[in-house]
């Protein structure tokens, strides 16, 4: 394989990147056309990372030029894939949304591209400080991206409340690269594993400050306890395609970086963090459980569930000291909710694209007669958020609690279940509203349009979920990935890590 | 086929309810296939029942992996136990259809679909993440019929239901995984097969007790035992008829037949151990439902009530520890079910008749429905246990086998079925035969379509009353299997 191979996905998308940028000075291109000219590079990249997609590799390319700051290994890879599928499923759902919406611009797909590129290139980092700018170009770009929406005057709140807090957790992870740095003099990743394991850990005093500093940041950009709280405002100020692309997207590419150091790096240090982990998780299931069983507006909901869903996520996180395949549940984890939450989200985009209202639980009333098709796709997602047999998110679970327990956290995952069950009662609540009550009268005069790319888009991820979670079984001779394959992916993927 | 009929049984429902949802949109229609999937399904396993060899060993196995990393299985295969239920299934649910022939949408056909589907796969898979798949799968058409189609405050009993009934099934959840990575770590590979987790040697009597438990939360919400039992009062007096029908005849049942098929050969000793303690909550349950039935006045509340009575009593049989308990208990599950389904359905017509359910309210019904009146009055005595019928046969081996296990136990139970018999009685003579004072009651009687739906019913409770032979030869083997090989106390007879 040439070396150029591997940075074609990371560079195709820098390319789409500024490419949108020029077009979006022409008042003329469309945002038909951003999304088609932005689907197509995302496409090529796709292609670009599909293609050794499966093999075990790890390369560092380019070295005289990159000084191995980077590395492409099929973990990366696997990242990659999952960042760029999750992107166009993102703007692919929302191409109702953006159309209907005056206030995105050509620009915003400039800018989601950039996002992406940061998020890829974080990834790939294999050095602390690479992993740092790679976060901020991404969150950069975020931050921009919540502020889109000038219809909204909840916008200040939230871009300013995001950029402070990130900004500020920012400078937490820079003193804890200095700190890592004065002790180790290196930010390296595998030039740091060395020096652990070769020092005693009462030498490591300031590294193990170093790592707690970047943890701090790791649980912010996730938004687990106690950096929980700008959530639900930003979540609520931000476009819902914004949402969607932070719940989603975002998520996975910190655990991309997150995940690769703490693996790789700090696994001697487990013991150190456990206790903190511990109490970290119990207090993000219970706050997110109460903040999501508050919420009277649907989009607020999912933010606060996802809040539980980092839980779970964390879950399996601190099992990875324990046992590696715990590391794998937490990929396949975010693969079912990725592929969920672009589902849940877009489909309220969908759903709001023509009215202004349809935000809470009493808009979403009589849904099933109005448009029963998509009432359905939103009960699949429902059911996946929630765990239901037969959706990709109860065999998520069905790995993360397994890997738990078998870790020896068996408190933890009975307490992450009694969470499990208090989500049924507010997913349920809405699949109830949807089909349980008669719609309202005032929007009956409406006319919806929904052959269009939103609602495929939306058919293909709930097609997708289902799949995962059963269709593989059942229809065992088609041959593309089942659920076995995208697990043997997973774990080529985690153990490339270890390959030296 | 050949050897994967039963999987041809579980699926066949749903796939003929994904192909109805998306092709047709005539009620009658839908109705029609659907009835016809099931006469399908009741002719297949009345084939299976025929072929079936009287012994303890799984038969029409089938055993293909299913998710690999974890030795998940696909694993079906049917014993004495489940194809006495399956074969209650398999007749209870097409003439159930004729009793709710009109007046339905296509949603509660789809759905009745979906749940058959739901309890068979539940009922005949051997793998338990197998059967907690379909466990949690079956209370979701459950959940959209009585949202839809409930009266009263629905959704409130709805989102109740579902949450508690979930609460239990996570809990049992919790205990699959850890029984699962205990296997992993004696054997070193992964299976879920109930079999296999059957030789997990490590377990300490701490977490085997727990484990029992969590399984336990799961089995007697669904059945419902005392004290988790508050979910069902408001349920069947707010559910529609069909979702009452399959949740207290079919889906209580499967609870009983899930502690029999997993409890016991997982946890042998702590079953024993504790047998006294369910024996005694069991025969409690059958007192304080059996009192509280009596107080009610609206008739489902009390059918709910007498029906949670009557599963008590037969948890008691159940861990009374021999053969005339646990023989008794199952013989009671089927002979409960014809008895409860058809009094929840005769119920129903009473109601969409009369708009009326309040048992002060009724009354001269007698008069207006005679042939109504005549089955109500069969099923009502083989639901008290009136010799001659099969409810008697049931009640009189379960008396047997808690009096084996117990003499004061056996004499309390023996007197306390006596309660059963009152408030039944009781009801009957007010709601129905009483004259109402005021004008009659408008009621037409059965029409010829639901005489014929419950005819079988009928031959049933009589046939299997007075001759038991033949229903017993079929899961004697398993009972006998059940307590000398996994129990080791040996068979009483």
């Amino acid at each position: 394989m040439m070396e150029i191979m591997n940075i074609l996905p990371v560079l195709t998308v820098l390319i789409g990147a500024l490419v949108l940028m020029f077009l979006s000075m022409y008042d003329r291109f469309s945002i038909k056309n951003h999304i088609i000219v932005s689907t197509l590079f995302l496409l090529l990249a796709l292609g670009f990372s599909i293609y050794p997609a499966g093999e075990s590799f790890t390369l560092l390319p380019y070295s005289e030029y990159l000084y191995d700051l980077l590395i492409f290994d099929t973990y990366a890879n696997f990242f990659n894939m999952a960042l760029i599928t999750g992107t166009l499923l993102v703007i692919l759902i929302g191409e109702h949304y953006a159309q209907e919406r005056s206030f995105i611009k050509g620009e915003f797909y400039s800018i989601l591209m950039f996002s992406l590129f940061g998020m890829m290139l974080l990834a790939n980092a294999n050095e602390l400080i690479t992993a740092y700018i790679a976060l901020e170009i991404a969150s950069f770009a975020v931050y921009i991206l919540v502020g889109f929406n000038t219809d909204n005057e909840k916008r200040i709140e939230a871009i300013f409340k995001y950029l402070v807090l990130g900004a500020f957790i920012g400078a937490f992870y820079l003193l804890g690269v200095v700190l890592i740095f004065g002790a180790t003099s290196t930010t390296h990743l595998g030039e740091l594993a060395t020096f652990i394991a070769s020092h005693e850990n009462s030498e490591l005093t300031l590294v193990y400050i170093g790592i707690t500093l970047i943890l701090f940041t790791f649980i912010f950009k996730i938004a687990a306890f106690p950096f929980q709280s700008w959530v639900l405002d930003v979540y609520r100020g931000a476009p819902i395609l914004v949402t969607a692309f932070m719940a989603s997207v975002f998520k996975v590419a910190i655990f991309s970086f997150f995940l690769r150091a703490f693996l790789q790096t700090f696994p001697s240090m487990q013991d150190f963090w456990d206790p903190i982990l511990t109490i970290l998780i119990l207090f993000t299931l219970t706050l997110g459980t109460w903040l999501a069983l508050t919420q009277k507006i649907v989009k607020r909901m999912l933010a606060a569930s996802s809040i539980v869903h980092t839980g779970y996520l964390l879950l399996a996180f601190i099992a990875v000291g324990e046992n590696i395949q715990s590391a794998y549940s937490i990929l396949f984890y975010l693969i079912s909710y990725l592929l969920t939450a672009i589902g849940a989200f877009g489909l309220v985009s969908h759903i709001i694209a023509q009215t202004r209202v349809r935000v809470t639980y009493d808009d979403f009333k009589g849904l099933a007669q109005e448009r029963p098709f998509l009432a359905a796709m939103m009960t699949i997602f429902l059911f996946s958020l929630a765990g239901i047999p037969s959706t990709i998110g109860f065999i998520a679970k069905l790995y993360v609690f397994t890997e738990a327990i078998s870790a020896g956290y068996i408190y933890l995952a009975i307490y992450a279940i009694l969470a499990t069950c208090v989500s049924i009662y507010y997913y349920f609540k809405l699949i109830a509203m949807m089909y349980f009550y008669p719609k309202n009268k005032q929007f009956e005069e409406e006319a919806f349009d929904d052959s269009r790319i939103s609602t495929y888009a939306i058919a293909l991820v709930a097609i997708l979920i289902v799949w995962g979670g059963i269709g593989s079984a059942v229809l065992f001779f088609i041959p593309i990935p089942s659920i076995d394959g995208i697990f043997d992916l997973v774990k080529v993927s985690v153990e490339s890590l270890f390959l030296k | 086929m050949g050897t994967d009929i039963l999987s041809f049984i579980i699926f066949l429902p749903a796939f003929v309810a994904f192909i109805l949802m998306i092709s047709t949109t005539k009620v009658e229609d839908v109705r029609n296939i659907a009835f016809i999937t099931t006469i399908i399904i009741l002719v297949l396993v009345l084939k299976i029942y025929l072929n079936y060899e009287s012994n303890s060993d799984m038969q029409f196995v089938t055993n293909v992996p299913w998710i690999l990393n974890y030795g998940i299985n696909y694993y079906i295969g049917v014993d004495g136990f489940s194809l006495t239920i399956l074969m209650m299934i398999a007749i209870l649910i097409p003439t159930s259809y004729l009793l709710l022939w009109d007046g339905r949408t296509k949603g509660y056909w789809i759905n009745m679909l979906l749940v058959q589907t739901g309890v068979t796969g539940a009922l005949l898979s051997l793998d338990v993440i197998l059967f907690y798949f379909f466990w949690e799968v079956m209370l979701l058409p459950v959940f959209l019929m009585i949202g839809n189609f409930g009266s009263g405050n629905k959704i409130f009993t709805t989102i109740k239901v579902t949450v508690y009934t979930m609460f239990g099934s996570l809990m049992m959840f919790v205990a699959i995984i850890y029984l699962g990575v205990a296997y992993f770590e004696e054997f070193g590979v992964w299976s879920f097969q109930y079999s296999d987790l059957t030789q997990i040697t490590t377990f300490s009597y701490q977490e085997k007790f727990w484990l029992f438990l969590a399984f336990l939360t799961a089995f007697a919400i669904k059945i419902p035992l005392f004290p988790f039992h508050t979910w069902i009062m408001e349920t069947y007096k707010n559910a529609p008829t069909g979702a009452v029908f399959l949740l207290s005849s079919i889906m209580a049942k499967l609870g009983i037949y899930a502690v029999v098929r997993f409890m016991i050969p997982l946890f042998p000793d702590i079953y024993i151990q504790f047998s006294s303690w369910f024996v005694f909550i069991g025969l409690f349950g059958l007192i304080y439902f059996g009192i509280a039935a009596l107080m009610q006045d609206d008739i489902k509340r009390m059918f709910a009530y007498s029906s949670a009575s009557h599963l008590s009593f037969i948890a008691a049989g159940i861990f009374s520890l021999n053969e005339y308990g646990i023989g008794g208990a199952l013989y009671l599950v089927i002979a409960h079910a014809i008895a409860t389904g058809a009094l929840f359905l005769l119920i129903g017509v009473l109601y969409d008749q009369t708009g009326l359910k309040t048992i002060k309210d009724l009354g001269g019904i007698a008069k207006q429905a005679p042939i109504f009146t005549l089955i109500f009055a069969i099923m009502l005595f083989a639901n008290v246990g009136l010799p001659g019928t099969n409810g008697f046969v049931a009640e009189l081996l379960i008396i047997f086998g808690v009096y084996e296990f117990n003499h004061i136990m056996g004499y309390i139970s023996a007197v306390t079925v006596l309660v059963a018999a009152s408030f039944m009685l009781w009801m009957f003579q007010r709601a129905i035969l009483q004259k109402k004072e005021g004008p009659a009651l408008k009621m037409r009687d059965l029409k010829v379509k639901e005489i014929i739906g419950l005819a079988p019913w009928v031959i049933l409770v009589f046939l299997m009353g007075v001759y038991p032979e033949p229903f017993m030869d079929k899961f004697e083997p398993s009972i006998t299997h059940y307590l000398t090989d996994i129990l080791h106390i040996g068979a009483t007879k």
